[in-house]
């Protein structure tokens, strides 16, 4: 089951959120080795605020998947610390733009399903909230992989290297892209999972695969 | 000829706005010949590395080099002593022909093979792997005599080989009597198709060539196959057609 919570519901959801971000040591800090901080086998960092908005996919008690968006407006990993990866000319930050982090998957097996699912469940709630754009930052070798989801990937500018770049351990290439929130983006990922397709995306009508809580 | 580093992210998003709106096969090619030219190459390269079994011929994407070039390739089976190819199985990291060289100790014969670029102007090329999550490789090849290496312009030539390769494989699914790119005739296909066009028969044309029917028969349908034909007669209209043969 899929659940939506706001980062205002902290307190009042503050188990989820617990697992939230138990999930996330895990899987940063222990699985990918990244140095940030965190407290008793929890990772929150400056993103999880209350503008935040999640999306968990929930296998019984455990966090299975997961994804994170922040409206740009308010607080961009891009535009705060990476603002030259966007070439375009257009700006970083807009109302109507969102920027997606985050995203955890079940460690093993075949995830198309379960990627769509979560994806599909967050790209109707950014439709139904008239947003435009998604912008994410990504390791530019996972270009190839975006781009099977939706051939609706486009870069924002082209990669940079970090650490030293890809030929050192701890070096890569990275880069901004983004997705046009629009219905041929979630038929793509739809396709991409074969999940089944839901044509009710209109106003806030919440989806039934979606936690009836609402946002707003 | 420098440039400032920011124009290399403009020209490539340009690029890639300008071939989604393309859904031809020649439109596209003609796109990517095109912006590749300004980053100092005159030939590109694009094929699927095939799988065992399959033939080489049929995994040309994209092709601007020599006939020739190709059919010497493909009729000498360098595809077992490329060093490029050889290199692409332990990496899928870009990297230049001049990366290679500094990289590794070559061989007289790998040396030679990677030398023969040069009898058509190329002296250095980019080779962009382009692996696609289901585990099937692309690779993306432009070359020229100067080629810009700088690392901001190796940046936006692999992006663009990865959305080229992208559009290219669509156009072909999309419209599949789009022409591809085709493998050329080997210069011992060529000479059987001119023969073939004079209305001689298999039997003829071995006693002529000194060859056995058996292998002028085996050279004509390597030639069909190629022409994308199964009769005779359209073979040797496709082979003038392309400029293989002539009357």
């Amino acid at each position: 089951m899929i659940v939506v919570l706001s980062g205002r519901e902290r307190n009042t959801r503050g188990d989820l959120f617990d697992r939230y971000f138990q999930c996330h040591y895990r899987v940063f800090i222990r699985g990918k080795g990244w140095r940030v901080a965190s407290v008793n086998g929890r990772e929150v960092d400056s993103y999880d605020d209350e503008h935040a908005i999640y999306f968990l996919d929930l296998d019984g008690p455990q966090v299975a998947a997961s994804i994170r968006i922040t409206p740009t407006v308010k607080s961009s990993l891009i535009a705060d610390h990476l603002p030259q990866l966007i070439e375009n000319g257009e700006p970083a930050r807009a109302p109507t733009i969102y920027e997606c982090n985050r995203l955890v998957m079940p460690p093993s097996g075949d995830n198309r399903h379960n990627k769509s699912s979560l994806i599909g469940a967050m790209l109707q709630w950014c439709f139904a909230r008239r947003l435009t754009h998604l912008h994410m930052l990504i390791d530019a070798e996972a270009l190839p992989e975006y781009l099977e989801l939706t051939p609706l990937t486009t870069p924002l500018g082209l990669p940079q290297f970090y650490g030293g770049g890809p030929e050192v351990p701890t070096g890569g290439a990275c880069m901004a892209v983004r997705w046009p929130i629009c219905p041929q983006l979630l038929d793509d990922v739809r396709r991409y999972g074969q999940t089944e397709s839901d044509d009710r995306l209109r106003g806030d009508e919440v989806m039934p695969r979606i936690s009836s809580d609402r946002i707003h | 000829m420098t440039f400032d580093a920011s124009i290399y992210g403009k020209r490539t998003l340009d690029f890639i706005e300008r071939i989604r709106q393309l859904d031809r096969y020649d439109d596209l090619s003609r796109e990517i010949v095109s912006e590749l030219k300004w980053f100092g190459y005159s030939s590109v390269t694009s094929w699927s590395m095939p799988r065992p079994g399959e033939d080489q011929a049929d995994c040309l994407l994209i092709n601007t080099r020599p006939r020739e070039y190709i059919a010497r390739y493909i009729e000498k089976n360098y595809i077992v002593r490329d060093p490029v190819v050889t290199e692409l199985r332990r990496t899928v990291d870009p990297f230049s022909w001049s990366d290679l060289r500094a990289k590794r100790s070559l061989s007289r014969s790998e040396k030679s093979i990677m030398d023969e670029g040069q009898e058509f102007g190329a002296t250095d090329g980019l080779i962009v792997p382009i692996m696609t999550p289901s585990g099937s490789l692309s690779v993306f090849s432009p070359c020229g005599e100067q080629p810009n290496l700088s690392s901001r312009a190796r940046a936006a030539v692999e992006l663009i080989g990865m959305f080229s390769v992208g559009a290219l494989k669509r156009a072909v699914t999309k419209h599949p009597s789009n022409e591809r790119a085709r493998a050329p005739l080997t210069p011992r296909e060529r000479e059987i198709m001119q023969w073939v066009a004079t209305g001689r028969s298999d039997e003829e044309i071995a006693d002529l060539l000194t060859l056995t029917p058996r292998t002028v028969t085996w050279h004509v349908e390597n030639a069909k196959r190629k022409l994308d034909t199964h009769r005779r007669t359209h073979a040797v209209v496709q082979a003038l057609r392309f400029g293989e043969i002539s009357l």
